[in-house]
Order: structure tokens, then sequence, then C-alpha cells
């Protein structure tokens, strides 16, 4: 193999600590096994091995090694749509991404680690089963602290670390606990060698319980520690006397760390367990400061002692955090315990919301501005996503619609960007079935547009006009707005697709008229590329380029990378409409670079199969085929059959023109079963979809 | 000389013969080494008295492993006790108390006779 496989797994937080023969058979297993489940109590070391196995199992998996983390993963319906995120499958259709997770996987060679399976057991085992029973080359390894019994699965069950004894002074469990005391500054540990054996011994060996008692060696000796947590395992309360013992250790441990925090670090730890996985400081200091407790000031500190303590960690550096799953789960219990879910699960919705607001507000509001500082803002938007769907589930259940409703449809622009919005579709669905007695009228009309828009694209053009109706309507009657330029878009394009161009005209021209008097170009280009595509439709080709000319004009103006690509994929297919293909070669090859930067896959390997295309109609069969199968990749990749579909009719064209039939290009087995709905005008009015 | 019996099953009345069992103890050496087992390595076998027990303890042995035989009607206290003091990594039972036992050992792997007779799907190595 050449090219490194891709993967997506993390660098180790520190040094890995024994195990050798265990990395070694699982290594060995995981290519004899498809389905392998490291099992074992929280803290044990289940995702530490697991990472550990699939690190070294990169180079015989030629489609990449990938973790899924589920842990923060609530909703069963969600791990679909974790596993396709992290494949970079993108919702071609909403509610098809299975279909597209499929395709993607059907011929790869792929390790996928599912880590963190015990709360979603029933969905994992059917999606593992599903998965493995259509993709012959793809294997799983899973950690959960319960099997998921389906037929086939090895269950590997995950030891403690080797405790030492008369013959093996030096243990992995001594090993471990020592690194990490000397790591926290206690230099005296190795002194005090019987106590260390005592201590790991009272341990258990467990991992996490060994490195949270070492984390506190600078102030306490190995010998009163175990003292102390020999006192905490008799206080366990009663509910607990008949967990299995490791669970005890591993929770009376917890409880002994937690009891030694000051009162403002136990208050912002079990305020931390809101956040949906990585967090940042600046987040952190605005859902958990309250002014009060806890002052924004001294959260930098307050945080580092957790970090200290060994109950946060500390991710890659750049000033971002998280917690393990079993602490987490501890915090959240204690958050509970307190009566403090309500309050810090609505800041958290309030903090998230602002946060992706300010997100889409950046990257989209100001009518001029340079792409980099533009996509900045996408791509912090895109870090808010696992909050945002933590945070919108909250709104559901507090029925705080209004909140709710703003965070998905500032996420929905962030979504678009990347060519992958299907996801909103749940989000607006969910939320607008609450009661919207107090949800301002205009809010509730864009909702209903940010779901036409979703279902748009979804092809569900008769409740897509309902609500599309509904939404411009309603918000004709309050001042302009970016969403109203957006939602006329979103009419424009259903009323074509329909048939009925007066409608569709109407709205055209309505959006004409309010996007230039409000200087709002991503629109006024909007409705630029509608007027190419009818021009092009009825076959007026001067006119056509004219308008698309227009639109590039304004993206160029407005730093909008998105409006340039669709103007020049648009004015690509006016120049191949008139024979002109120098002209359409150059429009599309121009788009390329934009739609790569902006990662929206979806546009990116049209733009492949359209480049594919027109270099066959030029004769340029080496550029045709390494844009046919460059689209056709990103499509199986993206799991888009769809793109695939056009990736094939380029690939057609490109047979034609050199007489072979065969289509050398195509890489694996024939195509899958295509969605029947594709038949759609490949032109469509532009509601930035296009 | 195919047809020599070896074992009568006193509960069941079958019998096995020299071929099966060297047939299936081939076949549970394969497995045992698949899932890891190497030459001096420890390996419980918690069975009922019957070919199962016979086949398994061949096959640990071929496989270079050191059989340690659990009686299947000891309490629960005492197989942990005999479990923990093994340090082995892999266990061969279907005995229900025994894999209770296991529970919180450092047994990595728990084989059914099913397992050793290769009777779980078995699967392609990727290409
Ligand atoms: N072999 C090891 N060497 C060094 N550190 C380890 C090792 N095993 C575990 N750890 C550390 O111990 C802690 C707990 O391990 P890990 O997160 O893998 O547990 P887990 O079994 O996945 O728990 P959970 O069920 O809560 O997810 C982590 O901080 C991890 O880095
Ligand atoms: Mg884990």
């Amino acid at each position: 193999m050449t090219v490194p496989a891709p993967h997506n797994l993390p660098v180790e937080p520190n040094r890995f600590i024994g195990r050798e023969r265990d990395v070694s058979e699982l290594g060995a297993l995981v290519r004899a096994e498809r389905v392998i489940t490291l099992s074992g109590v929280g803290g044990i070391g289940k995702t530490r091995l697991s990472l550990r196995v699939a690190a070294q199992a990169r180079p015989w998996f030629a489609d990449g090694v990938w973790l899924v983390e589920l842990a923060r993963v609530g909703d069963p319906a969600l791990v679909v749509n974790e596993v396709a995120g992290v494949l970079g499958v993108r919702d071609e259709l909403p509610g098809r991404l299975l279909d597209g997770l499929r395709l993607r996987l059907r011929d790869a060679s792929t390790l996928i680690l599912l880590d963190n399976c015990e709360h979603l057991v029933e969905r994992c085992a059917e999606l593992v089963a599903q998965l493995i029973a259509e993709c012959p080359r793809l294997r799983f390894l899973l950690t959960s602290r319960e099997p998921l019994r389906i037929q086939g699965e090895l269950v590997w069950r995950v030891p403690p670390l080797e405790l030492p004894d008369e013959r093996h002074p030096d243990a992995e469990s001594v090993l471990l606990f020592v690194e990490r005391a000397l790591a926290a500054g206690a230099r005296a540990v190795t002194e005090h060698m019987p106590d260390v054996v005592r201590l790991c011994r009272a341990l258990d060996g467990l991992p996490l319980a060994l490195e949270l008692a070492a984390a506190r060696t600078g102030l306490l000796s190995p010998g009163r520690i175990a003292d102390r947590i020999g006192d905490r395992f008799a206080l366990l309360t009663t509910g607990h006397r008949t967990a299995p013992a490791r669970q005890r250790t591993l929770l009376a441990t917890v409880e002994w760390s937690h009891d030694l925090l000051t009162p403002k670090e136990r208050v912002l730890l079990r305020r931390l367990s809101v956040f949906a996985g990585v967090f940042d400081l600046g987040l952190a200091e605005r859902v958990c400061a309250d002014g009060g407790i806890l002052r924004r000031a001294e959260l930098l500190d307050l945080l580092a002692g957790l970090v200290d303590k060994s109950l946060v960690l500390h991710q890659g550096g750049a000033g971002r955090y998280r917690l393990l799953e079993t602490i987490r789960q501890y915090a959240a219990d204690r958050l509970e315990e307190v009566g403090e879910v309500a309050r810090l699960r609505d800041r958290h919705l309030r903090v998230v919301c602002e946060e992706m607001e300010r997100c889409y507000e950046g990257g989209s509001l100001e009518p001029r501005m340079p792409w980099p500082a533009r996509l900045a803002h996408f791509i912090r938007g895109r870090t808010l996503l696992d909050d945002c769907r933590a945070a919108i589930d909250w709104a559901v259940a507090s029925r705080d619609a209004v909140t709710g409703l703003r965070l998905a449809r500032a996420a929905l622009a962030i979504l678009a960007v990347r060519g992958d919005l299907g996801e909103s579709v749940g989000w607006h669905e969910r939320l607008l079935a609450l009661d919207l007695a107090k949800v301002p009228d205009d809010v509730v009309a864009v909702a209903a547009a940010a779901l036409a828009y979703g279902l748009e694209l979804a092809d569900e053009l008769e409740r897509a006009e309902e609500l599309i109706v509904q939404g411009v309507e309603e918000q004709k009657r309050h001042p302009y707005t970016h969403w109203l330029g957006i939602s006329y878009g979103v009419a424009l394009t259903v009323f074509f697709r329909t048939g009925r161009t007066e409608r569709a005209l109407r709205y055209m021209e309505e959006l004409e008229a309010a996007a230039s008097a409000h200087d709002d170009p991503f629109n006024l280009a909007t409705a630029r590329i509608a007027r190419l595509n009818l021009a092009l439709f009825q076959g007026r080709l001067r006119q056509a380029r004219r308008h698309g000319e227009e639109a590039l004009a304004l993206g160029r103006q407005a730093g909008h990378h998105w409006t340039q690509a669709r103007a020049l994929t648009h004015l690509g297919a006016v120049a191949e409409a008139a024979g002109d293909l120098e002209t359409a070669l150059s429009c599309h090859a121009d788009a390329l670079p934009l739609l790569e930067g902006m990662d929206n896959r979806v546009e990116l390997a049209r733009c492949h199969a359209q480049l594919g295309r027109v270099a066959a109609g030029l004769g340029d069969r080496a550029a045709a085929r390494k844009h046919v199968a460059a689209g056709l990749e990103l499509s199986r990749k993206a799991g888009q059959r769809r793109g695939v579909m056009r990736a094939l009719s380029a690939l057609s064209a490109l047979a034609q023109a050199q007489g072979d039939l065969e289509g050398r290009c195509w890489p694996g087995p024939p195509p899958p079963r295509c969605a029947s709905r594709s038949g759609r005008s490949a032109r469509r009015g532009g509601c930035g979809s296009c | 000389m195919d047809e020599r019996i070896v074992m009568v099953d006193s509960g069941t009345g079958l019998k096995l013969t020299e071929e099966q069992l060297d047939e299936r103890s081939a076949v549970a050496t394969v497995q045992l080494r698949r899932r890891g087992v190497r030459s001096g390595d420890t390996v419980l076998i918690c069975l009922r008295v019957g070919p199962d027990l016979l086949v398994s303890t061949n096959a640990v042995i071929a496989a270079g492993g050191v059989v340690w035989p659990l009686p299947p009607d000891l309490d629960t206290a005492t197989l942990r006790d005999r479990i923990h003091e093994s340090g082995a990594r892999v266990m061969i039972s279907d005995v229900r108390q025994a894999l209770d036992a296991a529970e919180e050992s450092r047994v990595r792997i728990v084989m059914s006779v099913a397992d050793l007779n290769g009777s779980c799907p078995s699967w392609a190595p990727p290409t």
C-alpha cells in the first residue's frame, strides 16, 4: 500500500502501559473476526485498549480505521448519524442515511471502532448485524460495558491491569500509578513501594482509579490514600452494595476524589456534565459561571485544578477539554442531586444558540467580507454541532420552542454551506410540533421555510410547497431578513420544479426587489441564477450567460465562495449548452477549489462529474477519466446515490467519446440500485443548493 | 479401525468413534489457536464429563496448553477462587455458574462447545 490509510484516531494523551500480549492478540483477532466487543466495567481501560488495537491495525484496512464515539449519543436513532458523520457520508435525502452508509461501505476494507455502546446496545446490535451482512470487508471493534449479543460477536473481556506480587513488584498497575504520580510531581512515591503495592491492590488494578489516586500524591502519601479509599469503600451507600466489586472500587475512588475537591471545583465539575463532548474555556465560562458561586474570572484556575486531579482531560492542548465518560456520568448524577439540571441545560441551550447565531451571522450576514473570515465562522459553527444536538433535545424536552427554533435555523445555515442539511429536517419537525402559542410569528415562519428547504431537497414537494408559501407570506409582513431571501429561493425552486412558472416568476421578482433594496448580494445572486436557469431552459443562452456573470460578480464582491461556485457551475452549464466546451471547462475548473475549501462534498462530486463530461467532449480522455473517477469516489464516500448516478452518466459520455463501453475507470462492481426519484431536473432554480 | 468406539456418553448413550474424536479435536485445536492460545498457556475447562470434555482436553494439549479442569458442580465462590488462581486467559465452558464466576476474573475469552466445533460463523479474512 502506498498511500497511508485514512483514520481519525486521536493521539494518545500519555504513555500506554502494559497489555502487550493483549494488544498483539487483538491485532490478530481484528483481522480474523468481524465483530469484537471489548467488555468490562467503566474505567477499566476498554477505550484506551481499543484505540491501541485500532491504531496498530491500520495497515490492514485500506479504506481506513474510524473511531465513532457514542458516549454522548442519547437517542438510539442518531447512531447512524454519528457513524455517517465520521465516515463523511452526507445526508442526500433526509432519513436515507443508512442507505448512504451501505453505499459507502459496501466494498470498503474498513475497521469501525464504536466506542461506548452500552446505553445503545440494541440499536448498535441491529446496525452492526445489518452492515456486517451487507458489507463483506467491513469489521467492527466495539467497547461496551455490555456485549451486543449478536451472532458472530467475539466478546473479549478486558481485565484490570496486572497486580503486583512478590515476584512481580513492578506489575502494570504499579507502573501506571508511579508514572502518573511522578507526572503529578510526587517525587517520593518510589520510597513507599509497599504502600504503593497495597494501594494498587486496593484499587484492583483499575486504570481510572489508579489515575485519580495518583493525581493526589502531591498532597497525600500512597498509604494515606489507601486508608482513605478503604474508608470510602465502607461508606458506599447501600444501593451500590450489590454492584460488582470492580464497579464499587471505582465508585469509591471517584467519590473519594470528588470529596477532596474544593466546593467551587465540585460545582464546576457537575456543571461541565452538560457539554456533549469537547468544550473550550469560553463556552465553559458562559455556561457554568453564574456571577455568584462561580465567577468567570476564576474558571480557568478551577478548570486547571480539575485537570490536575485527572477529573477533566485537556484535549490536544489547544484550550479544549473533555470529561471521561465515567466521570461525566458521576458529575451528571451530582448535578441532578442538587436540582440544577434544568437551570444548567437551559443555560447550555441559550449559550449554544447565541454562539451558533454568532457563527451564522458572522459567516452570512455581512454583505461584503473576505472569504477566510466567513469560513472561520462556518468552521467554528461545525465544532458546535454535538452541543447543538444536545441543546435541541433539551429544547424539545423543556418545550422551549423559541430558543430551539432559533438554534435550529442558525445551525441549518452552517450545515447548508457544507451540503448536508438533512439532519435539520428532524429538528424542525420536532420543534414545530411543540406548542407555538408564545413563539413570534416571524420565528415560526422562518422555521416553516427552513423545514421546506430540507423537504424540497428530499423531493417532498407537496409538503414543501405548503410550508414555503406559509413561510414566505408571513415573513413578508415583517422587515426583510436574509432568511426571507433564502425562503424566496426555496419557494421559486419548488414552483419551478412543479411546473408553475408563473408563481415562480412572481417570487423571483419579489426576491430581486427585496434583496437589492436591502443590500443582500447572497440572495440577489440566487435570483440571478434562477433567471439564468429560466433563460437556459428557454434556449436564450446569451441572456443566461449575462445573468450568470451578474451572479458571479455579486459573489466576488460579497467574498462568498459558495455564491461564486454556484454561479460558475451554472455558467459552465450555459457554455456547454452553447457548445463552448473550453469555457465550460474553465468555469467548472474554477468552481472546484472553492467547493473543496468549503468541504461541500455533494456539490464537489457534481462539479467533478461535469468536468469529466466536458473534458470527454473535448477529447481529453485522461482528464475526463480523472474527474469522473474523482466524482465517483467522492459520491461513494459520501454515500450519495444521485452523485454515483451522475458520475455514471458522465462515464457513459466518456465511454462514447472513446468508443469504449467498458468504462475503464469504474473502480468496482456495478452500481447499487438507485433511488427512483433521481429523475428530477439537474438544473433547478437556485435556493442555493444547486 | 474407523469404527472403534472410544467413549460412550453415559447420559445420552451417544458413542464417540476414534475418528470423530480425532477430527473434532483437530478442529478445536485450530479454534483455540485462533483465539490466541499458545504453548504453555493455561486453559480452564469447565464441562460435564462426556465427549465434549474429552475433545476439549485433547485440543488444549494439542495446542500446547496446560489443562486446568474445573468440576462444574463447585459452588460459585470456589469456582471464582480457582479461576483466579489459574491466571488463565481462555476458558472453555457452557456452564452458567462458571460463566458467572469468570465475570471479574482475568479470563479474556470464554469459548462454548459450539465455538470449539467451529460452528459459529467464521469469516473470510480481508483481502
Ligand atoms: N493501558 C493503559 N495505559 C495508560 N493509561 C490507561 C491504560 N488503560 C486505561 N488508561 C487510562 O485510564 C482511564 C480510563 O480508561 P478508559 O477510558 O479506556 O476506560 P473505559 O473502560 O473505556 O471506561 P468507560 O466504560 O467509562 O468508557 C483513561 O484515562 C485512560 O487513558
Ligand atoms: Mg470508554
